[in-house]
């Protein structure tokens, strides 16, 4: 709990959030409840994948593999098996791939895995194209679906779930096993942390959520076409997010997607390029000036005396050669 | 023509050439990033397709011969890479500590990806996203049953030949010398003497202008749009970790069968399946190799 209200202000935005979020299908048009549900769904997204990729350091380019499988299954199921069915489902095969990857996927680290994740996601979405024009569907529409106040609350609790899940994690003991195997993972596992366990896990856990998350989002579009479902930028998003507010915890993501949702909702109707090339040059200029994101900024205002410690401590080994 | 003939006829091995070729000069300037600094430059096929259209609107607007404007596109790419490394990478470089290289690997790959993405959509932002081609060196000539394009043919030859120069530069030259050093082992380079930050600079230039030259290539074969970059970076990533850090001819092997795989697997398959080989060649590849080629290296030592 301490992680999600350090402070009153902490405590103020999350029940403000909570609140307008929960009362705006009751008092506002269905253009901003869609606002709302994307809000909501980039939380819920961005929550899951803090999981491994923040708490454990395993920064993965391709969380849209689950969210695209979520909804596949949800579109090629759609009227054969009930709908909630078919939700918990597309969580369940998006845990499913990432505990049948998992193994091999995990023991690949730092950059590499980033690739890796990344080349896995396009693997899956060029498969998936080419089974669905080999069986000559080019693209898919779901009739009847739900409306959008039973799509919104779904993804409501969605994104609660992610988000108690993330705080959960954080303060266990499974969570700061991961985050010992973050700082170093042959010393985490020498200390008899089970790293592979611990890493498989949080991939799994991280996994289910996305895959439902599509599967919802799949009713709201009712028009299914793979490249968009299995859109790389949904992951980039994701990343940008989560580096933009920074930090392990559940607050950190919830301050980037507030911030980048707001950006994507000026910009995305009438200049998606544009908007882009900003979401590209946050990345950067967050990457280069502020690894730390938002959170790191906060933090550092406010304990003066744990910056200096830092300044302070004596220069590590340079790497050598740059003169 | 049954399958089998197919397969065997000069035609395909021809194409495969042609690609193979065109990756290898691709995966040349990702290694020597790679190499000398540990940088996974993600954005190089974006300065594959820069190069592309830039030889589009020189030969579309002023009537200039791709062939001509080479050099010209080639040195703009090394200005870039040279501007990259001296704005940005340097800096970064010399103040990891060694806590942080391992961040660091991580971090500029995601500065990277946010290089490309903002090269991607600006691009597609000044020369709209449509896909852009040209005609020219059309004419068809026949050797034995083999008929090849003549862009084809020039596109092989440049690629191989500066695949070549820049094998037997690194092999040869004092400057290839250091560079081996500086990717085997960079602190132990730095301490007999090598200009290590002179190697980073001149891997940078040479990288992204051998991008470049690849890019003008790349425009004269076919279609390419503002997003087309990706998949040669990928390809680039393949040839890398199939054939191993600074060893060019290695390299060009390895292109050479990528080449061969992409091409023969789409001709016994359909066209749709590229992507998936593409990828599927990269997972493969990465799943067998986690750590690249370092685990190669380490297991030799």
């Amino acid at each position: 709990m301490r992680d999600l209200f350090p402070n009153r202000w902490w405590t103020v935005l999350w029940l403000s959030c909570l609140l307008l979020l929960a009362a705006l299908p009751f008092i506002a048009n269905d253009y901003v409840v869609g606002i709302g549900l994307s809000v909501l769904m980039w939380l819920a997204l961005t929550q899951s994948w803090c999981l491994l990729s923040k708490m454990a350091g395993y920064v993965s380019l391709g969380h849209v593999v689950f969210y695209g499988l979520g909804a596949y299954l949800v579109v090629i199921t759609w009227q054969q098996i009930p709908l909630p069915v078919a939700i918990v489902g597309a969580g369940a095969l998006a845990a499913l791939l990432a505990a049948l990857v998992g193994l091999p996927v995990l023991r690949v680290r730092g950059p590499y895995f980033v690739i890796l994740t990344f080349g896995l996601a396009e693997l899956v979405k060029y498969t998936i194209t080419w089974a669905e024009s080999a069986s000559g569907m080019a693209s898919r529409i779901l009739f009847g679906a739900p409306d959008l106040q039973v799509i919104y609350f779904s993804m409501f609790a969605l994104a609660v779930i992610a988000v108690v899940m993330l705080t959960w994690v954080g303060s266990s003991r499974f969570g700061h096993g991961l985050r010992s195997l973050r700082e170093n993972e042959e010393a985490a596992e020498t200390l008899g942390v089970p790293v592979v366990r611990y890493k498989l896990i949080a991939f799994v856990l991280g996994a289910a959520i996305p895959g439902m998350v599509g599967g919802v989002m799949a009713l709201r579009s009712t028009y299914f076409v793979v490249g968009q479902v299995f859109d790389p930028m949904i992951s980039v998003t994701v990343i940008a997010m989560a580096i933009l507010g920074g930090g392990d915890n559940a607050r950190g993501p919830l301050l980037g997607v507030l911030f980048l949702s707001l950006l994507s909702e000026l910009l995305w109707a009438n200049a998606p390029l544009l908007y882009m090339v900003i979401l590209g040059l946050v990345l950067i200029v967050f990457v280069l000036v502020l690894p730390q994101g938002i959170m790191g900024l906060l933090e550092r205002k406010k304990t003066p005396s744990a910056q200096m410690l830092k300044d302070a401590a004596p220069p590590s080994p340079t790497r050598g050669g740059a003169p | 023509m049954t399958v089998l003939e197919t397969l065997l006829s000069g035609q395909l091995l021809f194409a495969a050439l042609v690609t193979g070729s065109l990756y290898a000069l691709i995966a040349l300037g990702l290694n020597l990033v790679y190499g000398t600094m540990r940088l996974l430059n993600v954005a190089h096929g974006e300065v594959v397709m820069l190069g592309a259209y830039a030889a589009y609107w020189a030969f579309s607007a002023f009537g200039l011969s791709p062939l001509l404007v080479a050099p010209v596109v080639a040195a703009a790419g090394g200005l870039l890479g040279y501007a990259l490394y001296r704005g940005i990478f340097k800096g970064l470089l010399a103040d990891s500590s060694a806590a942080q290289v391992q961040r660091m690997e991580s971090n500029s790959l995601l500065l990277f990806f946010g290089l490309s993405i903002v090269v991607q959509n600006a691009t597609a932002l000044v020369f709209t996203p449509n896909n852009r081609a040209y005609n020219y060196l059309g004419t068809v000539y026949h050797w034995g049953s083999v008929s090849m394009t003549g862009n084809r043919l020039a596109a092989l030859c440049v690629a191989g030949t500066c695949c070549l120069l820049v094998a037997v530069f690194l092999g040869r030259s004092v400057f290839g010398l250091a560079t081996r050093a500086v990717i085997e082992r960079r602190e132990a380079a730095f301490i007999v003497g090598v200009n290590v930050d002179r190697v980073q600079w001149l891997s940078f230039v040479l990288g992204f202008a051998s991008a470049a030259l690849a890019g003008v290539l790349v425009s004269m074969l076919g279609q390419f749009s503002p997003f087309s970059g990706f998949p040669y970076t990928i390809a680039g990533f393949i040839v890398i970790i199939l054939g191993g850090l600074g060893n060019a001819m290695a390299g060009l092997l390895a292109a050479l069968l990528l080449g061969v795989i992409e091409t023969y697997g789409v001709a016994l398959t359909s066209a749709n399946m590229r992507s998936m080989l593409l990828y599927g060649a990269f997972v493969a590849a990465l799943l067998l190799f986690p750590n690249g080629v370092f685990a190669r290296r380490a297991a030799a030592r």
